[in-house]
This record gives C-alpha cells, sequence and structure tokens, in this order.
C-alpha cells in the first residue's frame, strides 16, 4: 500500500501536498467520529479519551508555536459543533497546542511514546482546568459542582487519553515524517 | 507591493491552508456538526441492536396496577374534558436509537439516530421507559442531539405529585438531579415521586421524572433536595421522542395570570389599615 503510495508521489510531485492534506484532514475527521462513541475499554465511568486533544497534541509536538495554536483553534471549533459552542473548546484547545510546541523547544522531553503519553496526561489536566475556569466566569452552574467536578474530569481524561495516545500519534508522525516536515506547514 | 508579493511568495499557501481549516470549522460549527453526525449516523447503522420488546410483566400485582392505572387516567381525561381543558389527542412517539453520547465531558449529552425526517423537531420531548429524559437540542436530516436531564444547564420546572410543592431542577451529572423549592418549608419526604410542574414551560406537566432520596431543609437560600432519576440515563439505548403539540406552548402560559387576581387583594389589604392609622 505504502510502495503504490509512494510510487504515485514519484509519479505526480503536484499531488504530494494535497495527499498530505488530505491525509491529515481524514485523520481529524476519524477523530470526530469517534468522539461520541463509547466502545468497550475506552471507557472509565462515562468518560472517554479526548481524541482531538491527543491529536493536537502529536501534531504540535514537532512543529512551532503559532503551528500548534491555529490547530488548536480549528479543532476547538470542531469539538464544539459536536457538543455546545458556549464555552468555547478552542481556547483550551489552542493553549494546549502552543504550551506542547514550546515543549519541544526547551528539549525538556525527548520523542517517544513514553514523553508523548506523558504530555498528553499534563495537557489534558490543563485543558480541563481551562474549561472549569471558563464554566466559572459563565455562571450558570455552581462553583463547588464545577471543581469538584473537575477533579474527576482532569484525572480520568488525563488517564485515559495518556493511555490512547500512541494510537493516533504513531501512524500520524510516521506519515507526517515520511512525507518530510518542510513541505508540511 | 513588492513587499507584499515577497510575503505572499513566501507564506501564501500556508496562509491559504490555515484560512480554508479554520473557515471549514466555523462552517461546521454553524451547522452543529451535521456532516460528522449524519457520517456517524450512516457508519453505526450496521450494529445498531433491534429495539427491545415491551418486557411482559408476570406479576399478577403489576397486571392490577396497570389497570387500575388506565382506570384512573380514562377518568382523569374524562373530569379534565367536563372541566373543559382537555388536551388534545396525544401525540404519538418516535422510537429513536442512541448512536452516541456526549463529545466531551462537560456536557450531557446524546445523539438519536432519528431526526427532522422522522418528524424529529427541535424541543421536542424525550422520554424512555421510566420517565423524562431530556430535551432535543438540535436536530440534522438523520439524528438529533437531546440535552440530558442529568445536565448543569437544564432545568425543569417539578412538582412533588403527593403535596404539590413545586420547585426547579437542575441536573447534578450521572443519575441525580437537585431541586430548588420555591417555598420555605416544603412537604416532602424520601421516596416521593416527582413529576413535571405546569409551571414548566418546556415539558408538558405530569410527566414522571424520579424519586426523592434526600432532603435538606437547612440549605439556604432555599430548601434542596436530591433526587434520582427514574429513567436508566447513564445506560440509554432507546428513546422516544415527543414533537411538541401544537397548542401546547399556548397552553402553558395560561395558569400564571390566572394566579395574579389571586394576589392581588394583599395590596389593597396592606393600603387599606393606612387610612386607619391616623
Amino acid at each position: 500500500m505504502s510502495q503504490a503510495l509512494d510510487h504515485f508521489i514519484e509519479q505526480y510531485p503536484a499531488s504530494r501536498p494535497f495527499i498530505n492534506w488530505g491525509v491529515t484532514a481524514g485523520s481529524v475527521f476519524l477523530c470526530l467520529l469517534i468522539l461520541p462513541a463509547r466502545l468497550p475499554g475506552m471507557e472509565l465511568a462515562g468518560i472517554s479519551p479526548n481524541w482531538l486533544l491527543i491529536w493536537v497534541v502529536a501534531w504540535s509536538v514537532k512543529r512551532t508555536l503559532w503551528q500548534g495554536a491555529i490547530a488548536g483553534l480549528v479543532l476547538g471549533l470542531l469539538q464544539d459543533a459536536m457538543t455546545a459552542p458556549f464555552p468555547t473548546h478552542a481556547i483550551s484547545l489552542a493553549i494546549v497546542g502552543a504550551i506542547t510546541a514550546r515543549l519541544q523547544k526547551q528539549r525538556y522531553v525527548q520523542e517517544d511514546f513514553i514523553s508523548v503519553a506523558l504530555i498528553v496526561f499534563g495537557m489534558a489536566v490543563v485543558a480541563e482546568t481551562i474549561t472549569a475556569i471558563q464554566f466559572s466566569f459563565e455562571g450558570g452552574r455552581s462553583l463547588l459542582e464545577i471543581w469538584t467536578y473537575h477533579q474527576f474530569v482532569a484525572l480520568s481524561s488525563a488517564i485515559l487519553s495518556s493511555l490512547w495516545a500512541p494510537v493516533v500519534y504513531f501512524p500520524l508522525n510516521r506519515w507526517w515524517e515520511s512525507m518530510g516536515q518542510s513541505d508540511s506547514i | 507591493m513588492f513587499a507584499l508579493r515577497r510575503w505572499w511568495d513566501r507564506y501564501g499557501i500556508q496562509a491559504t491552508l490555515t484560512s480554508v481549516a479554520i473557515g471549514t470549522a466555523l462552517l461546521i460549527r454553524q451547522t452543529h456538526g451535521g456532516v460528522v453526525l449524519e457520517t456517524y449516523q450512516w457508519l453505526t447503522r450496521p450494529f445498531l441492536s433491534k429495539p427491545a420488546p415491551p418486557a411482559q410483566s408476570s406479576n399478577p400485582e403489576m397486571l392490577e396496577l396497570q389497570e387500575r392505572l388506565i382506570e384512573l387516567e380514562s377518568k382523569n381525561q374524562r373530569l379534565e374534558e367536563l372541566l373543559g381543558f382537555a388536551q388534545s389527542a396525544k401525540a404519538k412517539g418516535i422510537t429513536a436509537p442512541v448512536i452516541g453520547r456526549s463529545a466531551d465531558h462537560w456536557w450531557q449529552q446524546v445523539s438519536l439516530g432519528r431526526g427532522a425526517q422522522d418528524g424529529v423537531e427541535t424541543g421536542s420531548v424525550v422520554r424512555s421507559p421510566g420517565g423524562v429524559v431530556g430535551r432535543v437540542t438540535s436536530v440534522t436530516a438523520r439524528t438529533s442531539r437531546v440535552l440530558l436531564l442529568s445536565d448543569p444547564t437544564s432545568r425543569v420546572g417539578v412538582m412533588i405529585s403527593r403535596s404539590r410543592a413545586m420547585g426547579s431542577m437542575r441536573g447534578n451529572l450521572g443519575n441525580r438531579a437537585v431541586i430548588e423549592f420555591y417555598e420555605k418549608n416544603p412537604d416532602v419526604r424520601r421516596g416521593d415521586v416527582v413529576t413535571t410542574s405546569s409551571l414548566s414551560g418546556r415539558f408538558p406537566s405530569g410527566l414522571p421524572v424520579g424519586r426523592i432520596e434526600s432532603v435538606d431543609t437547612a440549605k439556604s437560600p432555599a430548601p434542596e433536595a436530591v433526587i434520582e432519576l427514574s429513567a436508566p440515563i447513564s445506560a440509554l439505548e432507546w428513546a422516544i421522542v415527543y414533537p411538541k403539540l401544537p397548542g401546547e406552548t399556548e397552553s402553558l402560559p395560561a395558569p400564571a395570570p390566572s394566579d395574579v387576581p389571586a394576589f392581588s387583594p394583599t395590596p389593597e389589604e396592606s393600603s387599606t389599615p393606612s387610612p386607619t392609622a391616623p
């Protein structure tokens, strides 16, 4: 399959960015499709992994701050579409993308699946905290309820997301490496 | 001009792709993820189970209770007809499979596999065997999204069916909800049945919601009670959607004006002592 694809790209070099972007967009669409599903083994007390957060981390690990933030913004808007637009998920995911991109520059983390899982763990907590702050400002829910629920949701989401992170990270990372970092933004 | 040209040569493709990505995301957001949900519904269709047949109760006590309920309901309807506010014919429910749960961790929502094509509308009431489940918030052609009663943002006017004490209920995650009572000293105890009240603008009155689990009368500013929702909200597989009846929205505000004359004598009474004072 990959050989046939390589052959096709060699024959038609112009198609290369289109295939690259097609696969990238397709992977986002797959993450969106799996969001409402609760498959056995992917659920902990009704909470499933935050697939879009894993995608944003996988994307931002080797990219610049702005690329990470914009990817977070786009995926956050998509998650708004799947749930409710207020408070928006774009802020939390954009911040996650930006922080992940900064981490890589300081060379604190080696690039392997354990460190990616660790980054996802931390970022899931960051994202849920930002959402909880947004809910606190919005009103409508009592502060006590929000922050009690936040503890539960941040921990479950962080554990599950970090466990499932390699499933998204590995294929995407392989693909982007094979496409070459230089011509993908 | 030259600087602009040079900028475009360098960043043109990136800028275009970024705007296309943001534009697409905004479009999907505006349509409430219609494309994604439709695809999801199409993909999950082969995996859906058949709706379970209604459980035939073999318990004779249960059968007797059901018969008494039917008898009482028909008697009640006859009395309402005599009084002149009989509801029009009951709406026929649409049975819908639950195809997905909430797409994030903060909202308590489910997606149903029936949509506008099958007659589901925004605002339709969703029930399951056991009681009310929630309300439809957005609809696509073949799917609909339901905000569950257990979501903290969904508020419903409810009533204790034994003592007619009224309050407003908000969701409290999982299978629980909290009622804030309007009165300072409501007549309520553990095990009381809770139904939707006639003051609820979003739900028809008299639908079963749940049972009182615990009462906290010392709570300030209003006494509170925790109720256990009777519908199996966390393990929902099928639900029944009842589109709004045409006359329902008109009939609902009716109780409010009738209450006004009942309170109006009080200012007159309070004004009468004042001339006697001097």
